[in-house]
């Protein structure tokens, strides 16, 4: 095995509890080089409602503005930041579009998506020109082969992807996206998925639309912050 | 991309990948190998643009005017032949015999018979070293340099100066293309790279090899005989290269865990010191770098030196004042080992035989001795806890080249 982000070969760390329980070795992914450029998340010193790393647990200034906003905030949890690393790693992974690459944090991110317990998975889709440029959904690569509901779908009209925009503009693009079964999340526990928290805008979209369609309860997660 | 029962394959680098790594969800195959050059998949197509070679060449091509010692100029001879041939062959010069000047004369015909010529090394440092020079004695010529780093855009030029990686790029573009330091990481592991190198020369053309430290695959292809040689044994000074010695030191590790250092190591930087000689000191990790540091600085009180490794954010100021003589020594990693040269110092390594070292990189960390006119040999020690393969693959290479430089020394 080598490391999938700079190609050098990594050690196979057996420890003797490996050996004698027998069990799967956890399929080791980046070099300790490259996993140190990455800066995860402790929930525990993250703001609740976006998952932004921060002293304590309170509510950030931005999602008391969301709360002002919608009446509601969203309950996220990124599990890295956003840092020059995660940007590489994302460029590489979506706009290079290195299909391989989302076996770097794929585990982790099942892991977590476990530990949230919801009853229903929702990936926040692409739209179609990217689907076709990319060849893959970037959140469906993330989740591997986790069961997931696809409620959601992008309204017919593209638009331009959200990564060339200014944060201005997201902020104030309309409604990008529609229900496609609205009876696949009325009463249930729902997790919705996206690779980035940026401004919580897409976010928010996608949770209006599952709130609408009368969910029992809903949070969220991303890989990066 | 092709698929090939399990295996894809693909067009533009010519390596082979499992399909299911290969595999997007929308039913196409990518090339995960050559990805940073933009993302090849099933559906792209290649298209050539036929080489029209039309270049108007301007006189003089050639604006550099430095002298050639005779020894330097039979092997650019040799070099000028090969290039008109358009011939496979491969230069095995020491470190510090000047390689690049003898390639000049053999460019500058090419040039000037209107050829299509690249420079390529596996290494960007050494990209980013050669093209000024290759500009000032090529005033007259159009010249791009590409590498991964930069986002320039291309242009259709007469000489490229690239890395290898970038040869992915053109297909049966060169007349000529030659490859320096060829032996060096990654080049030497990369199939791929080898196969671009190819694939970049016109099916006519010609490729030359400059080395210090041939590798086997370049080897082998020499004893195939589809690679002539030819070697530039003695440095541009005339002398040979400083022979390596070894000293055993089958406890080094431990024994500096407990705080001292080899008695034999103490007592040879004492002696190069006393006599007045600057040295560096390498060692095989950044980690030994602090353990080592203060028993040298209780061994050696009265010295000034330093510790630098490759992600030193101070390293090159550090390199500059020893350059600048402010430092009696360095104490360093592997990452030292091209291009930075000090004069009259001697070279040491503690634990050569550590993995971390391949033999070419410790013939060229013994280069590093012996390089100026003002004292053309130096003292070179290997400290090592055992034999090894590598270590006496690199004494090989330098007692190799030694032989043959004596004998053209008569
Ligand atoms: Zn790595
Ligand atoms: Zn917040
Ligand atoms: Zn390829």
């Amino acid at each position: 095995m080598n490391c999938l982000l700079c190609n050098a070969r990594l050690p196979i760390r057996l420890t003797l509890a490996d050996l004698v329980m027998l069990r799967p070795l956890p399929r080791l992914t980046l070099c300790n080089r490259c996993r140190a450029n990455f800066a995860r998340i402790d929930p525990a010193y993250a703001c609740p409602g976006c998952g932004r790393p921060q002293k304590g647990t309170r509510l950030c200034a931005e999602c008391v503005a969301w709360q002002q906003h919608c009446g509601w905030h969203l309950s996220h949890q990124a599990l890295y930041t956003y840092n020059n690393a995660m940007k590489e790693y994302m460029h590489r992974y979506k706009f290079a579009g290195d299909y391989r690459l989302r076996l770097v944090f794929q585990a982790e991110l099942q892991a977590r998506v476990r530990e949230l317990a919801a009853d229903v998975v929702v990936p926040i889709p692409v739209t179609e020109t990217t689907m076709a440029i990319r060849g893959f959904n970037q959140v469906l690569g993330l989740l591997g082969e986790t069961s997931v509901a696809p409620v959601l779908r992008h309204r017919a009209r593209d638009k331009l992807a959200q990564s060339h925009k200014t944060r201005k503009e997201r902020l104030r693009t309309p409604q990008p996206f529609e229900l496609v079964d609205p009876t696949m999340v009325r009463g249930k526990r729902v997790l919705l998925v996206d690779d980035i928290y940026t401004t919580g805008r897409t976010l928010y979209h996608a949770a209006d639309l599952i709130k609408g369609a009368q969910c029992r309860e809903l949070v969220s997660l991303s890989l990066a912050r | 991309m092709e698929l090939h029962g399990q295996r894809v394959h693909c067009l533009r680098c010519g390596q082979e990948t499992d399909w299911r790594l290969a595999a997007l969800p929308n039913g196409e195959y990518y090339c995960p190998r050559c990805i940073n050059l933009g993302r090849v998949a099933t559906l792209n197509k290649f298209y050539h643009v036929p080489e029209p070679n039309q270049f108007t060449v301007h006189q003089p091509v050639l604006t550099w005017s430095g002298q050639l010692s005779p020894l330097q100029e039979d092997a650019a001879t040799t070099v000028d032949q090969g290039l008109a041939a358009h011939r496979h062959q491969l230069l095995w010069a020491v470190t510090g015999a000047g390689k690049t000047e003898m390639m000049f004369h053999g460019i500058a015909h090419a040039l000037e018979r209107g050829e299509r010529l690249a420079v390529a090394s596996p290494r960007v440092d050494v990209c980013l070293e050669l093209y000024p020079r290759l500009v000032a004695a090529f005033q007259n010529t159009i010249m791009v340099l590409l590498h991964g780093r930069q986002e320039l855009p291309y242009r259709y030029a007469q000489l490229t100066v690239c890395t290898t990686h970038q040869l992915l790029r053109f297909y049966h573009a060169f007349d000529n293309l030659i490859i320096d330091e060829v032996d060096s990481f990654p080049f030497a592991a990369n199939d791929a790279l080898l196969f671009a190198s190819q694939q970049a020369v016109k099916t006519d053309g010609g490729c030359l090899y400059l080395t210090a430290t041939p590798g086997p695959t370049l080897m082998r292809r020499v004893r195939r005989g589809e690679l002539a040689v030819s070697y530039l044994p003695l440095r541009y000074h005339g002398h040979l290269l400083p022979r390596i010695r070894l000293q055993l030191a089958p406890g080094w590790r431990r024994g500096v865990q407990c705080g001292h250092l080899p008695t034999s190591l103490v007592a040879r930087l004492r002696r190069s010191l006393t006599a007045g000689y600057r040295f560096l000191l390498f060692l095989p990790h950044v980690a030994d770098l602090g353990t080592i540091e203060p028993l040298l600085r209780l061994a050696l009180p009265d010295h000034n030196f330093t510790t630098v490794h490759a992600a030193d954010p101070q390293r090159l100021t550090k390199v500059q004042a020893m350059r600048d003589g402010q430092y009696d020594f360095l104490v360093t990693t592997t990452i030292m080992e091209r291009g930075v040269t000090f004069p009259e110092i001697d070279v040491f390594v503690l634990g050569a035989d550590d993995p971390v070292f391949s033999s070419s990189a410790l013939v060229q960390i013994a280069g590093r001795a012996g390089r100026s006119v003002s004292r053309p040999t130096g003292t070179v020690y290997f400290w090592i806890a055992s034999q090894c393969r590598r270590v006496r693959s690199a004494v090989r290479q330098v007692d190799f080249m030694n032989r043959k430089g004596r004998a053209l020394q008569k």
